[in-house]
């Protein structure tokens, strides 16, 4: 799958309070040594590792917070490998690892970019260890094909999402008006399955028409100038404004709190990042979905844990367990409070063991 | 003027500047008098231009010493020069032409028109009006410099280096380098006019490559010769003859052009034009040019002759009529055809069109020839540094070393080096367009010396010059133009040239 | 010999004084022309591009572009190019962010913010152009360099999220209106009067068209050329600091990714509107129009409903139209 463009979509203002300090400290010690260590790599027990891009974006940097509290209830060493972007480093990283610990640990990785899921792979293989990858992998890696080692891919569908986004926004808008869309970059896979998504939604609701649909390649600032205009084009027709990620949708929100209309014509947006959520508290965005990064961090090292352990037999477990879609939590009106109480405000508590509680369908390609 | 006169407002006593492998100032010892015109000439490379730009502030002396009013002292850069009391008019380049003519007078200079750092223009511009009166130019302050003649410009020059007057910086210094370069007669004659009349409130050095001029407007004269001074004399007791042998140390008159070099061109055609025309410039233009043979073209502004020229060189090809190369019909649709037909073009501005300054003397030689030098798609470079060492030798090209670049030699080498490259790429025709424009008396004589040496080997020129009497010296063949015709033909073989006012007669 | 231009065949073919230069003056109206031909066609096909609301939009999307082109009008007058326009937008957004009443910290600095995020602006345009200036590294790296490390400061400041501002004052740049329009327009307008006093009224202004019209002969006149790069790397750096307020004002936060973008509708904007990026031509005023040009284009393109995949298209257009056109004054300069 495309990678750099799933970062540009999700790589983006998600978190909470404590990263303004946290993510800052984690940036600068990243900076330093490319592998960042706890003491002494004990026999026997294996290590877990999350190789993903940066540590200064708040999404992997929740990512790396899930890995951690995983680690921390399994008392696994654990380690963080930082590619910054840089496909070389990130395998070159996994290979270094793969020595110093002889094959005895668990790499749950984000790969730079889909090519560089296979040599991790087989590295993975060759030493013994297990791999989990997600989100970016060439179409014909499977890993039934690497028994055991190669656990399962993580990846999630932009087409449930982006469809329930706009169910959320039809709703809010009372069944029937008119829409305009934002959508991501043209040619990005999540931008085209959340547009998708959409188009599935309004197809069932013949009431609601698209007036609408311009890209503006995830930017708030893009977003902002195309909503102005529609503000002129169509004026009151616009009833709601569905947006393919949360900066494009709080732009929207602050065009229409420019024209005197924040709150009045509804917003939804995709990712989950803070400001989303705290916008449906105030009542100015209709929803938003969360993709759990902290879910993907700490679970991708359960599951490959959990077989490296042999709680599990890989090559046992059927297709839908290899190849999986994790499922994103839905945030409207209705449960933002408890998913801000949760999730933003308190660090999460989820349960390890439960491996295949969010696997919502096998990926098709 | 003589020695007994008052007290020198500007002395150099012994001044030394080296540069890394140049002893370009040698000892140079020069007073300027108050209201007094010094006129200072050399060849290109006597070290003039090194002087100037010790006096404005550009480079600093080794050795040696300046004083002014009689104090020592060094200019550290030109605003320095500027408060002690030196001004500068260049050629007419040093105008901001994107600037108003009042900006470009205050230009750096400008806070005694502010208040609170907000700009009073209109001051500015009376006080700009103030200083063109003074020297009698009748142009609006407001104006954009680039809509002014260049003899208009020279005047704004003259008018800026005057408010130094205002700054109180004593007596002032006026450098004049080269200012009448770019001026017709007329207007020369209005800038000496100014200069005679400014005297009462500054004194001048005044650099030319023209002697007569120099002769017409100076007191005294300096020559320089290879970075010294060699000589001093009263306008009033020298003449231009006697300058020349100083400057050049060769005798001027004695074959200046050449003319017993003049070999009778051979049978072969290499050019030869048909009613050559072009729509708004010439019409039926027809000539041989001969192998051997210098064809000279003569004519006013608007005659066609430099449309012509412009033609031959593959810049404007001709509309209609027939024009044959070495015997194959061409039309010359890009310089690159011209070249390819085996016409090598020497233009004006060397700096614009003839060489590569950046790159060094041996990468421009070989330019226009590097297939020749190529094995395999790479340039042999030793062959390159031979064959380039070679044409340094045959034409003297005075360069440090074949890896120089360009950009640091004199006008007079730079063109050998352009005449270096056609002569390597086997040209069999030479464009020379205004070969000698901008080159001093010496550096002309050694363009001469090479037009004559490569006619010799069988190669065809075609020349416009800058004046009729270096056309008639070089050319066996004078075409006369007026109006886009040919109006005149002369043969000029050696001791049996056109007389000037002969053809004068059919240019006008 | 020095019989000199007493022949008749002068010297000087082309040292007459250039009787075109009106008709080139007329081709600096050109960007205006275009700017109203596109007016035109855009109300024929939506007559709502007319009203005073989508006047009012039109403001809101020129107003930081505005801030910004006046910065890099300075630069590109000078001969020299900005790219640190994102860079310093960012770093001034994000610290803005963190120092008025926002939903990260306890600060609420208000004025005292503005000032600091002001200051800042001038710094970096002081470094900018101490490193071109001293360093003598062409400004295209230098701005470049300091384009990325702006990015990457305000980036290590945020680690990647995003802070909602509160403040009243600053969300009222963009909220409130007076007489019609929101603030923040009417800040972006006063701007444009300070850039047209220093360059029409002040000698660093006037220096800055000496440097781009001849570097070599402002030097001979005296003028210290160091001290007015730097001066105009300054002031650019503290007009792209206004922009970072301003967006952070719009967006209603500051986060890494303000800036994207930035620099290509600057520069574009600056170009269009008819300043030579040789240096020497051009002005404050001709920002504004093209700053419009663009704004109206983009405004223009999505209410005459033309497919997004078309846009990015004409905007290259555009682009490529508006440096043939800059390229062609050049020419008729030299061909005169």
């Amino acid at each position: 799958m495309v990678r750099k463009t799933t970062t540009t979509a999700f790589g983006r203002p998600f978190g909470r309070r404590e990263f303004l300090k946290g993510a800052t400290l984690l940036g600068v010690a990243g900076a330093f040594p490319a592998i960042i260590t706890r003491p002494g790599f004990a026999q026997g027990a294996p290590t877990v590792v999350n190789s993903i891009r940066s540590l200064s974006n708040p999404y992997h940097a929740t990512w790396n917070k899930g890995g951690e509290a995983f680690a921390k209830s399994v008392s696994a060493e654990y380690v963080t490998l930082v590619t910054e972007g840089n496909s070389e480093k990130g395998i070159a990283d996994i290979k270094a690892i793969l020595a110093k610990t002889g094959g005895n640990c668990v790499i749950n990785v984000d790969p730079n970019d889909s090519p560089d899921a296979r040599p991790i792979v087989e590295a993975c293989k060759a030493a013994g260890a297990y791999v989990v990858t997600q989100w970016n992998k060439p179409a014909d890696l499977h890993p039934w094909d690497f028994d055991p080692n190669y656990v399962a891919h993580i990846s999630f569908s932009g087409v449930p999402y982006g469809k329930s986004m706009a169910e959320a926004l039809i709703k809010a808008m009372g069944g029937k008006g008119g829409i305009v869309a934002l959508g991501g970059i043209e040619s990005n896979v999540p931008a085209i399955e959340r547009k998708a998504g959409l188009e599935e939604a309004l197809k069932a609701n013949p009431d609601v028409k698209l007036l609408d649909m311009q890209v503006a390649n995830w930017s708030a600032t893009e977003a902002l100038e195309k909503t102005n205009a529609w503000l002129t084009q169509f004026g009151d027709e616009i009833g709601g404004i569905w947006a393919a990620n949360d900066d494009m949708a709080l732009a929207a929100v602050e065009a229409l709190r420019a024209d005197g209309r924040a709150g009045k014509v509804p917003v939804t947006g995709i990712d989950g990042i803070q400001l989303a959520v705290e916008a449906i508290l105030k009542g100015e965005l209709a929803g938003t979905v969360a993709w759990d990064p902290y879910w993907q961090g700490g679970m991708g090292l359960s599951i490959g844990y959990h077989a490296k352990t042999g709680k599990f037999d890989p090559s046992k477990e059927g297709q839908e367990h290899r190849e999986f879609y994790g499922t994103g939590v839905i945030i409207t009106a209705e449960n933002a409070q408890s998913f801000y109480d949760s999730n933003i405000k308190s660090e999460p508590r989820l349960d390890w063991n439960d491996i295949w509680g969010r696997v919502s369908g096998q990926i098709k390609y | 003027m003589n020695a007994s006169s008052p007290e020198p407002v500007l002395s150099l006593i012994n001044v030394d500047k080296r540069f890394p492998g140049v002893h370009a100032l040698k000892q140079v010892s020069i007073d300027l008098r108050p209201g007094e015109v010094v006129g200072l000439i050399g060849e290109n490379g006597a070290g003039k231009s090194t002087l100037m730009k010790i006096l404005s502030g550009v480079y600093q002396h080794d050795a040696g010493e300046i004083r002014v009013g009689g104090r020592p002292t060094r200019f550290l850069d030109a605003a320095d020069a500027n408060s002690q009391g030196i001004g500068m008019v260049f050629q007419e380049q040093s105008l901001l032409t994107n600037l108003s003519v009042g900006e470009n007078i205050y230009l750096g200079n400008e806070k005694q028109f502010t208040r609170f750092g907000i700009m009073n223009w209109r001051t500015l511009y009376d006080a700009a009006a103030r200083q063109l009166a003074k020297v009698k130019v009748d142009v609006d302050p407001r104006a954009r410099a680039e809509d002014l003649d260049f003899a208009s410009r020279q005047m704004v020059e003259l008018a800026k280096a005057l408010t130094l007057e205002e700054r109180g910086a004593g007596h002032l210094i006026i450098l004049l380098d080269e200012p009448t370069s770019v001026l017709e007669r007329a207007e020369i004659e209005i800038l000496f006019a100014r200069v005679r009349a400014l005297k009462s409130r500054a004194s001048f050095i005044f650099v030319s490559h023209r002697l007569d001029e120099v002769l017409e407007l100076s007191d005294r004269i300096y020559v320089m010769k290879d970075g010294a001074v060699v000589a001093e004399r009263n306008a009033a007791e020298a003449d231009v003859t006697e300058l020349h042998q100083l400057m050049v140390g060769r005798s001027l008159q004695a074959e200046y052009y050449r003319e017993p070099l003049q070999k009778t061109y051979r049978a072969e055609i290499a050019v030869e034009a048909h009613n050559l025309s072009l729509a708004g410039a010439y019409r039926d233009i027809s000539f041989q040019l001969h192998r051997g043979e210098i064809l000279g073209i003569a004519g006013v502004i608007g005659s066609g002759r430099e449309e012509l020229t412009r033609t031959l060189a593959g810049f404007a090809p001709h509309g209609s009529g027939r024009l044959a190369v070495d015997g194959r019909e061409v039309t010359l649709r890009s310089p690159a055809e011209a070249v390819d037909s085996g016409i090598g073009y020497i233009p004006r501005e060397r700096r614009v069109e003839g060489l590569v300054l950046f790159l060094p003397v041996a990468a421009n030689i070989t330019l226009a020839d590097l297939e020749s030098l190529s094995r395999h798609g790479l340039i042999d470079a030793r062959e390159e540094r031979r064959l380039a060492i070679s044409w340094v030798e045959r034409l003297k090209v005075r360069t440090p070393s074949i890896n120089t670049l360009c950009l640091n030699l004199s006008g007079g080498n730079q063109q050998k080096v352009v005449l270096a490259k056609w002569l390597n790429a086997k040209a069999k025709v030479l464009v020379l367009d205004h070969p000698t424009r901008g080159l001093d008396v010496g550096a002309k004589e050694e363009v001469y010396d090479l037009v004559r040496a490569v006619t010799t080997e069988g190669l065809a020129v075609i020349l416009t010059s800058d004046t009729l009497e270096e056309t008639i010296g070089l050319s066996h063949t004078v075409l006369v133009m007026r109006d886009g015709e040919i109006t005149h033909r002369a043969s000029a073989n050696p001791g049996a040239k056109p007389r000037q006012v002969d053809l004068i007669g059919h240019m006008v | 010999m020095s019989t000199p231009t007493t022949s008749a065949t002068s010297a000087l073919p082309d040292a007459t004084p250039a009787k075109h230069v009106s008709r080139f003056r007329l081709a600096s109206w050109a960007p205006v022309i275009v700017l109203v031909l596109l007016c035109i066609i855009i109300a024929s096909i939506n007559p709502n591009f007319l009203s005073f609301g989508n006047f009012v939009r039109i403001s809101q999307a020129a107003m930081i572009p505005l801030v910004l082109g006046l910065g890099a009008t300075f630069i590109i007058l000078m001969g020299s190019i900005d790219l640190s326009v994102e860079g310093v937008l960012t770093l001034a957004a994000v610290i803005l962010s963190m120092l008025v009443l926002n939903g990260a910290n306890g600060n609420d600095y208000g004025l005292l913010a503005v000032l600091a995020v002001l200051v800042i602006g001038a710094a970096v345009g002081f470094v900018n152009g101490v490193i071109h200036v001293k360093l003598k590294v062409p400004s295209f790296m230098t701005t470049l360099g300091i384009w990325f490390i702006g990015v990457g400061a305000a980036n290590a400041l945020l680690g990647g999220m995003a802070i909602r501002i509160n403040d009243p004052m600053i969300r009222g740049l963009a909220i409130e209106r007076f007489l019609g329009f929101a603030r923040g327009v009417w800040l972006a307008l006063a701007c444009l009067g300070v850039a047209l006093v220093v360059q029409n009224y002040t000698r660093l202004g006037r220096h800055i068209y000496a440097l781009g019209g001849g570097e070599e002969l402002a030097a001979l006149s005296g003028i210290s050329v160091a001290r007015v790069r730097i001066m105009a790397f300054m002031l650019a750096g503290v007009f792209y600091a206004i922009g970072g307020i301003l967006a952070a004002a719009q967006l209603g936060l500051g986060n890494a990714q303000i800036g994207n973008g930035r620099l290509f509708t600057t520069v574009t904007a600056v170009v269009v509107g008819g300043t030579a990026l040789s240096g020497g031509q051009g002005s404050v005023l001709q920002t504004l129009v093209g700053v419009l040009i663009v704004v109206v284009l983009a405004n223009g393109m999505v209410l005459m409903g033309v497919p997004p995949s078309v846009q990015i298209g004409v905007q290259g257009l555009m682009i490529i139209a508006a440096v043939a056109l800059s390229i062609d004054r050049k020419l008729m300069r030299i061909v005169k």
